[in-house]
């Protein structure tokens, strides 16, 4: 017996299938057109996102757009209240600094003894503000100095004999409490203690004295 | 081309056809992502981060229009404070004139005290140090210089007058000078100052 067989082939090669069942050449387009579907599925769920985002976008809008004006009076009131506190904080400055001269100047004679004659009492005014930095881009818009020195001077002549002795006793009086309210030092400058010898020799019994009283300083702050 | 192991002639038309289905699949695919998906994407991402901004200013602006009348009674509040300081003794000038205006206000205090006011100069106007935040109206210190004549007591009368009758009145100088004709009488150079309006901020 001879077993020798025949194998025909007769079918072309784009005739052959796949022993696979799913067919490539249908599946893969069949894929390409669901992921194709997919996107565009996905395309219109995003366009009704952006509508719902726009709606909402402009509920938002119309809603800000009428509370503008009842929000305007709000911040209008605020701004005016923001510019009054910051005029109560600057002039809150002016009334921090005030001194006082009256009841000083109305308790001195008390402590002026008979002896002493004053010819000048001197409060210097308030110093020059320097010129601004021109290196500086911006300009300030006020002083940058936070104090003023204040001072008191005091010039006078004492008849001679017990002359030394009431100077003394009034600048003793200067410290006391009457005056340290706003007097805080007062001495006599050196050679300003001294014989007056301008006015002729009849004068020159009488002796000239100055005393310099610092009275602190005035803070602007 | 023709004999290319992939020549499109040598392929069956099913396959060709899916061949060519699958390319315009792509190519439309890819459309969709380029001028749709992706636009539309950044689209929701701004409208998202808008409606997020709108909706944090729309609740701000209820909380604050709620709050109107606590911020109406806290203006009130302060514009007070300012108007009782204002009233206390900030000066406007007359006429143009912070001199006139200084007249007017010691002249009365000097005739009480019988002071005698020769002359009346608007000195400097020192502006004020300013706080933070800077109000729009600047204050500032307008000096104005009394001249006059008096007795010791009545000067001293004038200045403590001053200072009662105006808080913010202060006496920034003063000279008071011994005259060898009237011992009893003395010449007086009074510098008061007073907190006036200064210039507006820009």
């Amino acid at each position: 017996m001879n077993d020798a067989s025949l194998h025909l082939n007769l079918l072309q090669d784009d005739e052959r299938f796949g022993s696979s069942p799913v067919r490539a050449r249908v599946m893969i387009p069949l894929l390409a057109v669901l992921a194709v579907v997919g996107l565009g599925v996905w395309w219109l769920l995003l366009i009704a996102r952006v509508g719902n985002a726009t709606n909402e976008k402009t509920l938002l809008e119309t809603h800000c757009a009428e509370l503008k004006p009842a929000h305007d009076q709000v911040l209008a009131l605020r701004a005016r209240e923001k510019e009054a506190r910051a005029a109560v904080s600057q002039l809150g400055f002016y009334r921090t600094a005030r001194i006082r001269f009256g009841d000083v100047l109305g308790h001195l004679p008390q402590h002026v003894p008979a002896s002493i004659q004053f010819t000048e009492l001197r409060v210097p005014p308030p110093p020059l503000q320097p010129p601004p930095d021109p290196a500086l881009k911006v300009k300030p818009l006020g002083p940058t100095n936070l104090t003023e020195t204040v001072s008191l001077r005091i010039v006078g002549r004492a008849s001679s004999g017990t002359s030394s002795e009431a100077i003394r006793s009034l600048l003793e009086a200067l410290r006391k409490p009457a005056f340290t309210n706003l007097v805080r030092k007062a001495e006599i400058p050196k050679g300003a203690f001294r014989q007056d010898i301008a006015r002729g020799p009849a004068a020159r019994e009488n002796i000239l004295f100055e005393i310099s009283c610092d009275c602190g300083e005035r803070r602007f702050e | 081309m023709k004999d290319a192991p992939f020549a499109l002639n040598k392929l069956s038309p099913p396959v060709r056809m899916a061949l060519g289905v699958v390319g315009a699949a792509l190519i439309i695919g890819l459309a969709v992502v380029v001028f749709g998906i992706k636009p539309a994407r950044e689209r929701i991402k701004t409208l998202t981060a808008e409606v997020a901004q709108l909706n944090a200013k729309h609740v701000s602006m209820k909380a604050d229009i709620t709050g109107t009348q606590k911020q109406r009674t806290a203006t009130e509040v302060a514009e007070a404070t300012l108007k009782d300081i204002l009233d206390e003794g900030v000066i406007e000038p007359l006429l143009g004139s912070f001199a006139m205006r200084g007249k007017s206000l010691m002249d009365p205090l000097a005739k009480e005290t019988g002071f005698t006011i020769a002359n009346v100069k608007e000195e400097r106007l020192i502006p004020l140090q300013v706080p933070k935040p800077p109000p729009q109206q600047l204050y500032a210190r307008q000096l104005v210089e009394f001249t006059g004549y008096g007795a010791y007591t009545q000067i001293v009368a004038f200045v403590q007058a001053a200072e009662r009758a105006f808080p913010l009145a202060v006496v920034s100088g003063l000279r008071i000078e011994h005259q060898m004709s009237t011992p009893e009488r003395h010449k007086a150079t009074i510098t008061f100052e007073w907190p006036v309006k200064g210039e507006k901020r820009k």
